[in-house]
């Protein structure tokens, strides 16, 4: 008899738990490549994203709870993306997803996170669809902090036309969906100043030798090369050049700023100069200061692999926060609302931002926000 | 003209990389009838160790050199009990090509997570100014890459030749039950062609860092290719691999200068496909009559 009782009470407890079944905690999901080439780039993602949590727990967490982050390797793969997204979402019920890095792995799983009516902010991938998507979906759900490939090959070809009055421009582009997506923009923003890339070459990631690609760049003339591609392979162009004794500018994507650009790469690697968001050498804004300290201390990292995807990745946590604590929950709809209309300014460590998404514009930054930092003397700088 | 030379230069040691990994399989296939298809990885070991005792340790190179063949030696034995002897014992015919997998899938792994998943520069002892002929530049790493790949193919070819070790070996390959009637070892001879296997793709390892950049998946691509090399060149043949790598390093830089980049690897896989059909144990492999 007695120990029916116990049990009665034993159970009626674990009914009492089980019923309250508000989560405790807010979940949010984070995926990107923390394994294969593309690591270094979602590692300092992911980094930046646990310190900004870890600041935001320790601060007493969103509307009084804490933040869980979920992870998830995509591995760069974009099946694998799709996989994990999916996981996040019915098995682990994120309420968000912030990442990833790669643009295939992102086009192939931001769907997911729209059908659930989840809001996701990339925060990495430049070539991922978001403001393209509101044909479909005009209760998109993708946000980005980045600067979108548009911005960047804008940038890049005003740099090389309008700046340095370069005629004849080489392209030199991976061939993942990233680099195509690129040269792909890179020729209409050539187009729109009537002309046409001298040459177009391709290269594959893990590729170490250029040297027939800028061969074929140097016969056409070519005073300038335009190259979208990750830091090994930028550096396996940069190093090729010297081997063949000819020497270009080089103008490209933000993953010129990469660590593995500029460490392979060497004094080859001078005067390459790319669009980015953030520069960890001499900054000055005080709360950029304050994330560097931290980051430093906390990883034990300095220079920072990929600065500009650890800012990226610290201000998408803390922007999310600000729409989840001025929607005052956890709907999805509602943060959507919140992200699309952000009542406080938001400063990050990038940039501040005032409203930095409206109900059909959902790229956070925009050229104001992006400056061409240079490399020279192992490090980069603007 | 110029410009032709300096791409087969290019061509021609990037065919030697490939041609080492593919000789880690040629190795033991010849023994064993199996061989190590994450011979990729180890040749990223090989990268990583050195990097770790030459760059970050700073020790000598020479020590470096007798520390990744002690890699080596360690990580082939370890291989051999885990992967190949448990096959050769069941006589199974497809468990050797899974756990070899598997093993280097484990060892790629376990370099990103306790070492980095960045890609590292390693500096060429011969320095990392490249020689001019003319308006040619070539690495001293490059023709270093050359002659050692040379070395190590006409060296095993003239051991397997000349020593008492090196004709057992050949023996084994031939018939492999006449040969342990005749009192030699034969899981003796397995195992060392693995352990000589492995040591040359470590050793490889740290000879095409300086070109390669050091990584958790500096063998991945390289040892897809070199499976490519060893089917073209014979599976049995170590003149055949060095053709094989010529043959594809080669094609590729001339196809991506004067076809397009985004066909490069193209004529050399044709190929793959042209001698499958047509001369399936490779270039300079023997015919393969089994008697029934």
């Amino acid at each position: 008899m007695k120990n029916l009782t116990k049990f009665c009470l034993f159970s009626l407890a674990i009914g009492i738990t089980s019923c309250s079944s508000e989560p405790k905690t807010i979940k949010i999901g984070v995926y990107g490549p923390f394994t294969g080439g593309s690591a270094p780039m979602g590692a300092s993602m992911r980094n930046g994203v646990q310190l900004a949590a870890e600041e935001i727990n320790a601060a007493g967490g969103i509307n009084g709870k804490k933040i869980e982050l979920v992870e998830r390797d995509d591995e760069a793969k974009n099946e694998r993306g799709g996989q994990v997204v999916q996981e996040l979402l019915d098995k682990e019920k994120c309420v968000a997803l912030l990442g990833p890095i790669n643009t295939g792995v992102a086009d192939a799983s931001t769907k997911y996170a729209q059908q659930k009516k989840v809001p996701q902010i990339i925060n990495v991938s430049a070539g991922a669809k978001v403001n393209d998507l509101f044909k479909d979906n005009p209760e998109n759900y993708i946000f980005r902090i980045a600067a979108s490939d548009y911005v960047q090959s804008e940038m890049i070809v005003r740099e090389a036309i309008d700046v340095r009055k370069k005629k004849k421009v080489g392209i030199l582009c991976d061939d993942t969906n990233y680099g195509q997506g690129g040269r792909d923009k890179m020729e209409k923003a050539l187009a729109t100043r009537n002309l046409k890339a001298a040459t177009t070459g391709k290269f594959k990631v893990k590729d170490t030798d250029m040297t027939p690609q800028l061969q074929e760049a140097k016969k056409a003339g070519v005073e300038v090369l335009l190259c979208y591609g990750i830091g090994p392979e930028l550096a396996a162009i940069a190093n090729s050049m010297e081997k063949i004794g000819w020497k270009v500018p080089m103008i490209g994507s933000w993953t010129l700023s990469m660590n593995n650009f500029i460490n392979n790469a060497t004094k080859n690697g001078d005067g390459a100069t790319m669009p980015q968001t953030f520069i960890e050498l001499g900054a000055t804004n005080p709360k950029a200061v304050k994330f560097l300290e931290d980051y430093h201390k906390k990883f034990n990292e300095n220079p920072i692999a990929v600065a500009v995807a650890a800012a990226q990745g610290y201000d998408s946590m803390n922007l999310l926060k600000a729409a989840i604590e001025q929607a005052q929950g956890t709907n999805g709809a509602k943060i959507k609302a919140a992200l699309e209309d952000l009542q406080k300014p938001f400063e990050g460590v990038t940039s501040t931002y005032n409203k930095p998404f409206s109900k059909t514009d959902h790229e956070a930054i925009k050229e104001a926000n992006v400056t061409m930092g240079v490399v020279g003397g192992g490090r980069y700088h603007s | 003209m110029n410009e032709t030379i300096q791409l087969l230069i290019s061509g021609i040691a990037q065919g030697m990389i490939y041609s080492l990994v593919a000789f880690g399989y040629n190795m033991t296939y010849a023994t064993s009838r199996m061989f190590n298809f994450s011979n990729g990885n180890f040749l990223m070991l090989g990268g990583v160790v050195g990097y770790a005792l030459y760059m970050s340790a700073k020790l000598p190179f020479i020590a470096m050199l007798l520390g990744i063949v002690l890699v080596g030696l360690i990580m082939g034995w370890i291989l051999y009990k885990t992967s190949i002897e448990p096959s050769l014992q069941s006589k199974s015919n497809v468990a050797w090509i899974l756990a070899t997998l598997a093993f280097g899938i484990i060892l790629k792994n376990s370099v990103e997570v306790f070492w980095s998943t960045d890609d590292f520069r390693f500096e060429s002892p011969l320095g990392n100014t490249p020689l001019r002929f003319g308006t040619v530049g070539v690495y001293p790493q490059e023709i270093l890459i050359i002659i050692v790949s040379l070395l190590i193919v006409v060296g095993v070819e003239a051991f397997k030749k000349y020593s008492i070790l090196g004709k057992a070996i050949v023996a084994v390959s031939e018939d492999k039950n006449t040969a342990s009637l005749m009192g030699i070892n034969q899981h003796f001879i397995i195992l060392f062609s693995f352990l000589l296997a492995s040591v040359i793709a470590c050793i490889a390892g740290t000879l095409v860092a300086p070109i390669t950049l050091v990584s958790a998946t500096m063998g991945t691509v390289l040892g897809v290719k070199a499976y490519a090399v060893s089917i073209i060149g014979g599976l049995e043949s170590g003149y055949g691999v060095l053709l094989g790598g010529l043959i594809i390093g080669v094609s590729e830089s001339l196809t991506a200068r004067f076809i397009s980049t985004g066909y490069k690897d193209a004529p050399g896989f044709i190929l793959l496909i042209l001698i499958l059909l047509f001369l399936p144990s490779g270039i300079f492999g023997k015919k393969v009559i089994k008697k029934v």
